[in-house]
């Protein structure tokens, strides 16, 4: 008993332990012999002898099923085993492309205001002096109509300075209320360190009755929009002047560099400057024909708020296609 | 617009307001600060008193001066020529520490021994002021010597930095200023009064006259001086250097700085090129309405607040000086000239007069003649010559309730009548909500309700206006453009997700580029007139030159896989706008790692379809139509999108691809209108056991895939659910030949597919390709 309890514990692999099977529990095996002895002892001893082989033949069975796990999960183990890889090699280099700063940026700008009931509305980059200038409340003495700034083209119409247009064109083609969003590039003619002579803009406009929209509305929806592009930044509105809009105002965060200590970025005043907004001026409605109503409209530059989100140093880098810039945003 | 502490201080008494919260006043009602410097001198530097200065025995450039310093005379070398005609100076003692920690020792100069430094204004800080060393004298205080410089307040000074807004020419002046900060701070503004001494019985009239023609709608005062010794003053001198002007000698200084203080459009003539038969005589006439010209002996000497003929100008030799003080309304004249068919030159004064200059010409000129009294030995002879336009005053009616309503916050009429009354409106009427006031002549920039709006959220501060959500009627909002957004932004995803990178160019490129590749360029006609650099002269046409540029540049440095991709505007030669994809995959058509042993392979056209195809979905390709400068002759490809072309992909021409200096590169490029997604319905799916069958076909080599395909398609079998080709084998016993395999699925929609049923379909296909290309079962 002992020794076949032995070659159960000995057999090394699954083959073995099948031989082990047969030589004990198969049909010629030690146990079928064992039975087989039944018929020849006595009666009164059957009882006692069966009972001991069957006692015998159930713990032979326990440990030939534990013998069997055992070595089955050795062999998976085994075979897991080879099939083992450096995971480590992989992962870093996966084929991923990335979406470029300044158009993820405006996505998430107009993701806001599309979850606050705005439409977004287009119009064209080649624009005519109504649409950008004269109905936006600009004469055309007007210094910010320096030819140096505008691109002009032989026809008399030129490249769209700001997204404003947008505005006067949807007003002109639908009726109030009015609240839509207008991205787009716009064009200037400038270009150094801090200037490009394209760059993004979103503009933002809303129109009622008279007397339904107010300076304190522009407060609110504006402080917002800056916490969920910003985070815990603090808001700050200073007045000042555009001639489409009046009242009017600058729309600062607290530096998100220093956070208000004062540093390069923010000229040591602790703020960034990032909005312009305003009450559209009455001017404006005059033009587009519009009678009895109010209104706030605010504009952003979107490569500031992607360089201020992504701290970019270089606002030239971003329309130069730099893979080494771009990679980054994988 | 640059203001100083201690020169406000000549209008307003800030002597309990801090920097911190001028600063903060400054931003809460318009005037942003742009930068703040605060002087500060440092210590142990005093006023000296020269009490001898001669030569040095051994250097021809050096004075040896005995400065008496309040604790005792003291020995200084100085360099500066100018010390000689010095009598204050600012003196830095032993142990003084100068700016950049220059400290002040003993020391020994070409052997004689030096106890300290006579001091110019860069050495201590303050701005440039010419060369040499500083000449004190008692404009900046009463000086007394041993006194530390760093004590008087002129000196030391804060120096603002104001941006302002176009609308704001009231604030062209430290009197402006003033008067704005006055409102803020709630406190009274110093009344300026000079009178002057009598030191010249004589009229004006004796010695001038004035004529005029037309209707003239300026304002105009004249003053008759002589003058005859000129002085300078230290603090006018200082002030002038922080502000940052330059001046063209000392009578210039005086004019420059008594226009910053008041902000009163001033000029100077001489007198003689007015003098006619022995009188001054001024002649100012309007042809036009806005533009106002002074005349003397025939000639135009100046146009009222936009230019004056240089040689008219009074110098410091000038004997005898006509001053003029003007003001015209800025609207009226910047119209005149900006709608005048002969271009009119302007100024730096224009830059006062466009915003809006000061309209109280007694004052600019009283404060001008206090600065040459003191200043200058200069006589003036009584009275002045003046025209005055008759212009009204403007008046305006607003109604507190709509303020209220535009601010969104109950504002008192009460609070706004007094505000207003800050401001310097007049108050003309107040029934139940209506407030009727005059606007002061200075604000220019106010019209309507809204400007008083803006006015009172000035003063009352933005801080205090409590934000409010708007209550808006809910509707859809999600338009066709939104829509695109959406589509676009879809596009994107994928485009990253097969690894490309987002690239934005500008919509310029050159002209000269699209032309040597042969792409249409904008119609003369309507081309840019003001580019702003020749690699920027035109509007593209296509997106891929410039993302061309994009990969030499990432070459350059060593990428070596650079898969880009665009979505923009181009325009055609009528300059209409179209959205279009442009993708570029230039080198390597994936990185470098374990898989590929880092050797990918290059890109080739299967591998760039694939991308693309994963990009757009679904689509065919035919052999190209079209051709420009960049596309592979044999490798390249229309996209049909339902069977319409809607853009071309290609290997790039080798000869571009050196030119560029770049590894094998393909490019596409798609108009985007043709891919936004179209609405679909589902078809029924068979329940039924489908069979692939394959056939090879042997068909002239010049027979494209597609043509093929078209047949099969044309014979429009129900049970041929799909075919698509899978291999091509060429070789030479095939000749002319080539053997395609093409796949088929078969199934049926209403029952198990019969023996028959296989047969006849692939029958058909035989029959047909065999009828259309002479096809044989190979």
């Amino acid at each position: 008993m002992k020794e076949l309890e032995e070659k159960i514990v000995q057999a090394g692999s699954l083959e073995a332990l099948e031989k082990v099977r047969v030589e004990l529990f198969g049909k010629k095996g030690v146990l079928a012999a064992e039975f087989a002895k039944m018929k020849d002892i006595p009666g009164p001893e059957k009882k006692a002898f069966a009972e001991g082989l069957n006692q015998t033949k159930a713990a032979l069975q326990e440990s030939f099923d534990a013998r069997y796990e055992a070595l089955k999960a050795e062999e998976i183990e085994n075979l897991l085993k080879a099939e083992a890889i450096d995971v480590s090699l992989y992962g870093n280099r996966a084929e991923k492309g990335a979406l470029h700063p300044v158009m993820e940026t405006m996505d998430k700008i107009i993701d806001y205001f599309v979850a606050l009931n705005f439409a977004v509305e287009s119009g064209p980059m080649v624009e005519d002096d109504f649409h950008n200038f004269e109905a936006l409340n600009l004469p055309k003495y007007h210094p910010a109509r320096d030819m140096q700034d505008t691109f002009y083209f032989g026809d008399g119409s030129l490249l769209r300075t700001h997204t404003s247009p947008v505005q006067i064109r949807t007003m002109m083609q639908t009726k109030p209320p009015i609240r839509m969003i207008a991205p787009g590039s716009v064009f200037r003619r400038d270009y150094d360190l801090t200037h490009t002579p394209m760059f993004h803009q979103v503009e933002g406009l809303v129109v009622d009755e008279k007397g339904k929209i107010s300076f304190a509305n522009l407060k609110a929806i504006l402080t917002d929009f800056l916490r969920y592009m910003f985070g815990d930044v603090e808001v700050r509105f200073r007045p000042s002047f555009f001639p489409f809009t009046e009242p009017s105002a600058e729309v600062d965060i607290s530096c998100i560099f220093c956070e208000g200590e004062g540093c390069r970025v923010c000229s040591h005043t602790g703020w960034l400057e990032v909005l312009g907004c305003g009450i559209v001026d009455p001017n404006v409605f005059k033009a587009v024909g519009y009678e009895d109503v109010s209104g706030y409209a605010f504009g952003l530059g979107v490569e500031r708020f992607a360089m201020l989100m992504h701290k970019i140093p270089d606002l030239r880098s971003l329309f130069e296609g730099d893979i080494r810039l771009l990679e980054q945003f994988r | 617009m640059i203001v100083t502490r201690s020169w406000l201080s000549e209008f307003i008494d800030l002597s309990d307001v801090s920097n911190d919260t001028l600063y903060k006043t400054f931003n809460a009602i318009g005037l942003e600060v742009d930068s703040i410097k605060e002087i500060t001198i440092p210590g142990k530097v005093v006023i000296g008193k020269i009490v001898s200065c001669e030569k040095h025995p051994d250097a021809d450039k050096l004075n040896v001066c005995k400065i008496d310093v309040g604790t005792g005379t003291r020995q200084i070398v100085c360099g500066a020529a100018n010390v000689v005609n010095a009598e204050y100076v600012a003196v830095a003692t032993i142990g003084a520490v100068l700016p950049g920690d220059f400290v002040i020792k003993h020391a020994k100069l070409r052997g004689v021994e030096s106890e300290g430094m006579v001091c110019s204004s860069t050495e201590l800080g303050l701005p440039a002021m010419g060369d040499g060393i500083m000449i004190l004298d008692e404009s900046i205080g009463i000086l007394e010597v041993g006194k530390e410089f760093g004590e008087y307040s002129t000196v030391a000074d804060t120096i603002f930095e104001l941006e302002l807004t176009a609308n704001r020419g009231d604030c062209l002046s430290i009197y402006g200023v003033a008067r704005d900060l006055s409102v803020a701070l709630d406190r009274e503004l110093k009344v300026f009064e000079y009178r002057q001494e009598e030191k010249m019985k004589l009229g004006i009239a004796r010695e001038a006259e004035i004529h005029q023609e037309g209707e003239i709608d300026a304002d105009l005062y004249y003053k008759l001086a002589n003058l005859e010794h000129l002085h300078s003053s230290f603090l006018i001198d200082l002030r002038l250097a922080m502000i940052d002007e330059s001046t063209e000698g000392k009578l210039d200084a005086m004019l420059k700085y008594a226009m910053h203080t008041t902000g009163i459009a001033l000029r100077t003539y001489q007198s003689s090129l007015f003098r006619k038969d022995d009188k001054v005589t001024v002649f100012v006439r309007s042809s036009e309405k806005g533009i106002v010209e002074v005349v003397g002996n025939g000639k135009v000497l100046s146009t009222v607040g936009v230019n004056q003929d240089d040689t008219a100008k009074a110098t410091d030799t000038s004997e005898q000086i006509l001053i003029e003080a003007s003001y015209i309304h800025p609207d009226v004249m910047v119209e005149a000239v900006w709608s005048a068919e002969t271009s009119y030159a302007t100024d730096d004064l224009y830059y006062y007069t466009s915003r809006g200059s000061n309209p109280d010409l007694a004052f600019g000129l009283s404060y001008l003649s206090m600065l040459l009294d003191t200043y200058f030995e200069f006589s003036c002879y009584e009275g002045a010559l003046r025209v005055e336009a008759s212009r009204e005053k403007e008046a305006i009616a607003v109604d507190t309730k709509e303020i209220s309503s535009i601010i969104g916050m109950e504002i008192d009429k009460s609070k706004i009548v007094s505000i207003l009354q800050r401001l310097e409106f007049v108050i003309n009427s107040v029934d139940e909500t209506v407030v009727s006031a005059t606007i002061p002549c200075f604000r220019h920039d106010i019209k309507n309700v809204q400007d008083v709006a803006e006015e009172i959220v000035r003063i009352i501060g933005i801080n205090h206006i409590e934000a409010k959500p708007l209550v808006f009627t809910e509707a859809n909002r999600l338009n066709t453009t939104s829509d695109r957004y959406r589509v676009k932004k879809a596009f994107k995803n994928r485009a990253v997700g097969c690894g490309f990178y987002e690239n934005v160019s500008y919509v310029f490129t050159q002209k000269s580029v699209l032309e040597k590749y042969g792409f249409p360029t904008v119609e003369e006609k309507l081309e840019l007139s003001n580019p702003i650099a020749e690699e920027l002269n035109t509007l593209r046409t296509t997106i891929l030159t410039n993302l061309l540029q994009a990969v030499k540049r990432n070459v350059s440095y060593s990428k070596k896989s650079i898969p880009l991709f665009e979505i923009g505007t181009v325009f055609d030669p009528q300059r209409q706008e179209k959205e279009v994809l442009s993708f570029v995959v230039s080198g390597h058509s994936e990185s470098e790692s374990v898989q590929n042993a880092g050797k990918p392979k290059s890109i080739d056209f299967a591998a760039f379809v694939d991308k693309i195809s994963a990009i757009i979905g679904k689509f065919e390709l035919v052999p190209c139509s079209r051709s420009n400068g960049l596309l592979h002759p044999y490798q390249s490809a229309d996209i049909l999108v339902d069977g319409k072309v809607c853009g071309y992909l290609s290997k790039l021409h080798p000869t571009v691809q050196e030119h560029y200096d770049i590894p094998v590169t393909f490019i596409a490029e798609l108009e985007l209108d043709p891919l936004l997604p179209k609405h679909i319905n589902a078809e029924g799916i068979s329940r039924f056991q489908g069979v692939y069958k394959d056939l090879s076909v042997v068909i002239d080599k010049t027979i494209s895939y597609y043509e093929v395909a078209k047949v099969i398609r044309g014979l429009d079998l129900p049970m041929l659910k799909d075919v698509y080709p899978v291999d091509i084998y060429e070789d030479e016993k095939l000749g002319e030949k080539k053997s395609l395999t093409i796949r088929f699925f078969i199934q049926s929609m209403e029952d198990t597919l019969k023996e028959g049923d296989i047969e006849k379909v692939m029958e058909s296909v035989m029959s047909a390709l065999a009828e259309a290309f002479n096809a044989q079962i190979r």
